[in-house]
């Protein structure tokens, strides 16, 4: 990870999540995606039986991973990590093999059906280029998304993270997620069994 | 969320670069390395090789989302992407495929050795490398295996001798001049299909075996496989009829004869396709989060 420079992070706070699904609407018209396909999503698993019966969200976006394996296999150089961390896919490079939807270990890319090139999200970077929190951190009507650079002790995303026990999705992949998250639940980060929204 | 990455289009693609590789490898035993009861398999294999390897990656394109952008895998290369080292794979060894047949028609069995030696490297990175696409998906606990190569490999031998036991069977019968079909090679290339289909079932099981023990994605991809969506095709028709099947009657000297030999080709020529099938879309078949 650089240490000099920006590096940036995205963190969920569980606790004060809703499960209201406004981060994946902001980021659908923020960034255009068409029917049918997300850049965010959130989801939900149920835990325990009537009358103690929880439901936990799952608010998921790319992890902007530190080792992106997306961008290790895509043959065209189309998917691109900025020094600050952020992983983008060049739109004017990209063939759409799907080698990278194949390789990401979060399901988080998806063919736009009409550009016909992977698409993800990247933390709104043209937002952050310009000063602006990405379009859910924004939208979040609890507070619960918090952005920011991590090299920067003093910003609030810093302190959060240094402040709390975090965790990212699938820690063991070696992918090194930059999407922190506080109390995630185990049940919500299983592989099997589940349905996809 | 869950858009299918690799399709029906790359199942086809590995199964066509599977019997190319198979059937160029089988075309070199005789012109590369000199072993004379095979010298007829060579001109067909050598056809078969090439023309399927014409054939494969048009299935690449038919894959891509833009495929009016493939010309950006010969112009931005990617050292690290295993489909960037099949770009100059599917270049070199079709021209090298084709070289080779040249000279062997030409009957210049000195320079055929040669590029018959040549392609041999050829032809099992152009296979191998398929394997090492689906070991790079970390995330798939069906692909993210060091065996997928080899067993890539295994399976386009097998599925290569089965398909040249069809193709010499019916040259000889409708196309040859005698109408006569060369006994002695066919029930040969049988007992070589019945070692590669050995080899082929250690390889499949031993994966098996140590998914059905590792950590919990490779036991739902064990589950799926043996249990779920996908166990009529991966124990029926891939490894029983497939493999199991044509290994009895291949073995067992009294079922051996012409006909049964052609019926196992047949049989194991269907199985490597779902293979094929089986790896490729139950691999990505359980969503990953």
């Amino acid at each position: 990870m650089n240490t000099k420079g920006k590096r940036y992070a995205m963190l969920f706070d569980l606790r004060k999540c809703i499960g209201c699904n406004t981060c994946a609407i902001a980021c659908k018209s923020e960034n255009d995606v068409p029917l049918g396909v997300w850049r965010s999503w959130v989801k939900k698993v149920e835990k325990g039986r009537y009358p103690h019966a929880k439901e936990f969200p799952l608010p998921i976006v790319c992890n902007n991973c530190e080792n992106p394996i997306c961008v290790t296999v895509c043959p065209v150089k189309a998917g691109i990590q900025r020094p600050d961390g952020i992983v983008y896919i060049d739109p004017h490079r990209c063939i759409g093999c799907r080698y990278c939807m194949a390789s990401c270990p979060y399901g988080v890319r998806y063919i736009n059906p009409r550009r016909k090139i992977a698409e993800k999200c990247y933390w709104c970077h043209h937002r952050v280029d310009a000063g602006l929190d990405p379009a859910c951190v924004v939208a979040c009507p609890t507070g619960a998304i918090l952005f920011g650079d991590l090299n920067d002790p003093e910003s609030p995303i810093a302190k959060a993270i240094a402040k709390n026990a975090v965790q990212v999705i699938k820690s063991e992949l070696g992918t090194g997620p930059q999407t922190f998250y506080i109390g995630l639940d185990i049940d919500a980060v299983e592989t099997a069994d589940t349905e996809h929204e | 969320m869950h858009q299918e990455a690799f399709g029906l289009n790359i199942a086809i693609y590995f199964y066509l670069t599977g019997l190319s590789a198979g059937s160029f490898i089988l075309s070199t035993l005789a012109y590369g390395f000199g072993m004379e009861k095979y010298k007829p398999l060579g001109r067909v294999g050598v056809v078969l090789a090439t023309s399927l390897l014409i054939i494969a990656p048009l299935f690449l394109l038919f894959h891509l989302s833009a495929p009016y952008r493939a010309w950006h895998l010969f112009v931005y290369l990617n050292a690290e992407s295993p489909i960037t080292w099949g770009t100059f794979l599917l270049v070199l060894y079709p021209i090298n495929c084709i070289i080779y047949g040249y000279f062997m028609f030409r009957e210049n069995w000195k320079r055929t050795r040669i590029f018959g030696l040549i392609g041999i490297p050829l032809a099992v990175s152009v296979h191998g490398y398929t394997g090492f696409i689906l070991a790079f998906g970390k995330a798939r606990a069906l692909w993210n295996t060091a065996l997928m190569p080899i067993l890539f490999l295994a399976s386009a031998i097998v599925s290569g001798i089965a398909l040249m036991i069809l193709v010499c069977i019916v040259k000889d019968r409708f196309f040859s001049k005698k109408k006569e079909i060369n006994k002695d090679l066919i029930l040969n290339l049988g007992k070589l299909l019945a070692w590669a289909i050995v080899f082929d079932l250690f390889l499949v099981g031993s994966d098996l075996l140590v998914l059905t023990i590792s950590h919990s994605d490779a036991q739902a991809a064990a589950q799926l496989i043996l249990r779920g969506e996908f166990s009529f095709m991966f124990l029926f028709i891939e490894n029983f009829f497939g493999k199991l099947l044509p290994l009895v009657v291949l073995l067992v000297p009294r079922f051996r004869n012409l006909a049964t030999v052609t019926i196992a080709s047949f049989l194991v020529v269907i199985g490597i396709f779902f293979m094929r099938y089986v790896v490729v879309l139950a691999g990505e078949f359980v969503p990953l989060l």
